[in-house]
């Protein structure tokens, strides 16, 4: 054989092996997919008749369940208000730990570090009892209010504002531009990567809470998607279809930032762990 | 003298020929404090909010939550009674009485052990995978990435159906385990084994993100130089990957054993209960039960206050290992 088709035969064995692991991690969108294309049915098989096909399934369960849309504005309202403030609270702390001088600095980090040390398990009991004394069950505030300071996004801000050359302050400061306005004006645009990578982060990480919002939420139109699909799973055990369009729909939202937004994610991810 | 001075000097970033020496040092000075004061206030301003958050939903919980574990509560989590450290000698069965919360423990322990190594193995092996250079890689990197994006929540809910008997998914492998019940979620073998398979599938995303960017921060000339030297594809990755990926596996042991410690969603949605004879009731589904349907809030904390004291040593492990790694570089 000559080199040319031993190479030709070593890629196609690589895409099969490629394929071949795409699909079985495929295997359970796949599975629901078909789940959800096979119509009422209590029988369902693995592969649906492909002459027979309800695509009509994902129009039909946003017209019978209205509550699946009011789940998914919930989970829009609380990742989104989350995610800006998370942003906001995180670059006005970052920015203070990065360039500003003051008495207590030290210790204020450590204390904002030390909260990446508190798992949300141990402040979960108190946390829920402190807000259903403020009576926050079934609200926003209720959902959203707990999760506005992140310890991660801090230093992940603080890191990033370090790489960028102070001289810049200097000459800013030179033209009468004050610390609020150099943040707004200066840090915040050049710090576009990092605010992204803690941006997409936070909206998925929000977007995905279970435990917190089972805890506060006690009517169904205040649910958010998570805990509103797996009740559904439970209250709905028949109408298969319609469970598996509902989870395949709510699962959007994450997909399409996912997959315009890999390298921001990822770098999210890997910060502190790899160099850039 | 000079020194310093000059070392004020770039601080403050005023050229070093405008001031006379003798005079600046305690001039300077003066000012560095009044800038500082000045800074103080600021800063305070903008730590004000996250201060006051994590004051009100990080540290007093925490504390709450120690001094709720050393009390009996009421209903309303209440402290009506201290019982000093009961709770966590019931919880470590120091008495002898009843092992449930050890053998809870155990669980967990157990699951993780199951989840952290499939895990890891699994996302190596598809980033060794991802890194072969043919056409249209980018999107076979994108399906591998893609559980990342799928909640637990849906995760679990889609799972629930593969594992369900009416849905003839799973069927072929009950029977060939010749499993004494119907489904793999009812049985005590299969039920932990069935979930840390869903678990791995969701958190796989996540472990080959991390090892493929590990694998290719690795330089290229390394593997050209052994490939001249003869060397086959598997000598290549033991020999050069693995070894250059070691900190980046530590880390993933490290944060994959937290998180599945801290795994909920799945035990929730797919067991609703403690399992077949309690085989799947993992430490956070214990604390769970106790807080959610008992209303023992005191015992639950305590039992947090456990998780927490395990969580800080892996946590403690990974700073080492981290730390580790940036030394080495």
């Amino acid at each position: 054989m000559s080199t040319s088709s031993i190479r030709q035969l070593q890629t196609t064995v690589t895409y099969i092996i490629l394929i071949a692991a795409a699909l079985i991690l495929l295997f359970p969108l796949l599975f629901a997919l078909s789940i959800a294309l096979q119509g009422e049915t209590i029988t369902p098989q693995i592969l649906p008749n492909l002459r027979n096909l309800d695509w009509g399934v994902f129009a039909n369960v946003l017209q019978q369940q209205p509550d699946l849309v009011r789940w998914i504005i919930n989970s829009f309202v609380v990742s989104s208000l989350v995610t800006i403030g998370v942003m906001i609270t995180s670059s006005l702390a970052a920015y203070a730990f990065a360039y500003l001088e003051f008495w207590g600095k030290q210790i204020l980090f450590v204390l904002v570090l030390g909260t990446l040390m508190i798992p949300f398990e141990t402040t979960l009991i108190p946390n829920y009892l402190f807000v259903s004394q403020l009576g926050w069950h079934d609200s926003y505030q209720g959902l959203v209010v707990p999760f506005l300071a992140s310890g991660f996004g801090i230093f992940l801000l603080r890191q990033y504002f370090l790489t960028i050359p102070r001289e810049l302050h200097e000459a800013a400061k030179m033209d009468g531009c004050g610390h609020t306005r150099y943040l707004w004006r200066f840090m915040l645009p050049l710090s576009r990567p990092a605010l992204a990578t803690l941006g997409l982060y936070t909206f998925l990480a929000t977007w995905n809470q279970f435990y917190w919002p089972l805890l506060v939420t006690d009517s169904t139109q205040w649910r958010t998607t998570q805990i509103g699909i797996a009740i559904f799973h439970t209250s709905e055990v028949q109408v298969l279809n319609i469970q598996m369009a509902a989870t395949l729909i709510i699962l959007i939202p994450t997909l399409i930032p996912l997959i315009f937004g890999q390298r921001q994610l990822v770098r999210g991810l890997t910060a502190g762990i790899l160099k850039d | 003298m000079q020194q310093r001075t000059r070392v004020h000097d770039q601080e403050v970033g005023i050229p070093r020929s405008a001031i006379t020496v003798t005079r600046a040092d305690r001039s300077w000075r003066q000012v560095r404090v009044s800038k500082k004061l000045r800074e103080t206030g600021l800063a305070l301003l903008y730590l004000a909010p996250v201060l006051v958050l994590f004051g009100l939903f990080s540290y007093f919980p925490f504390f709450r939550a120690l001094y709720l574990s050393l009390n009996i509560t009421n209903e309303i989590g209440v402290p009506v009674k201290f019982v000093g450290l009961q709770y966590y000698q019931r919880i470590l069965n120091l008495n002898g009485v009843d092992d449930e919360y050890l053998r809870s423990l155990l669980t967990s322990f157990e699951f993780a052990l199951m989840v952290v190594l499939l895990q890891i193995i699994c996302g190596l092996g598809l980033a060794w995978l991802a890194l072969a250079k043919v056409r249209g890689i980018g999107i076979f990197r994108t399906i591998f990435t893609s559980s990342i994006a799928i909640s637990l929540a849906s995760a679990s809910v889609i799972w629930a159906l593969i594992f369900d008997p009416s849905t003839n998914a799973t069927n072929a492998l009950v029977n060939f385990l010749h499993l004494p019940q119907p489904g793999l979620l009812t049985n005590v073998q299969t039920a932990l084994p069935s979930i840390a398979v869903m678990t791995v599938w969701s958190g796989l995303g996540f472990n080959f993100v991390i090892s493929l960017a590990g694998m290719q921060a690795i330089p290229e000339e390394l593997y050209e130089s052994a490939s001249l030297d003869g060397a086959g594809r598997w000598a290549l990755f033991r020999h050069i990957t693995l070894p250059l990926l070691t900190p980046i596996l530590l880390f993933l042991l490290v944060v994959n054993t937290i998180q599945s410690f801290q795994t909920f969603t799945q035990f929730n949605v797919l067991m609703n209960g403690p399992g077949p004879a309690g085989a799947t009731n993992v430490f956070i589904y214990a604390i769970y039960q106790v807080f959610w349907f008992d209303h023992r809030y005191g015992f639950a904390a305590s039992m947090s206050i456990v998780l927490f004291v395990i969580l800080l040593v892996l946590g403690t492990m990974q700073i080492v290992f981290l730390g580790r790694r940036v030394h080495y570089r």
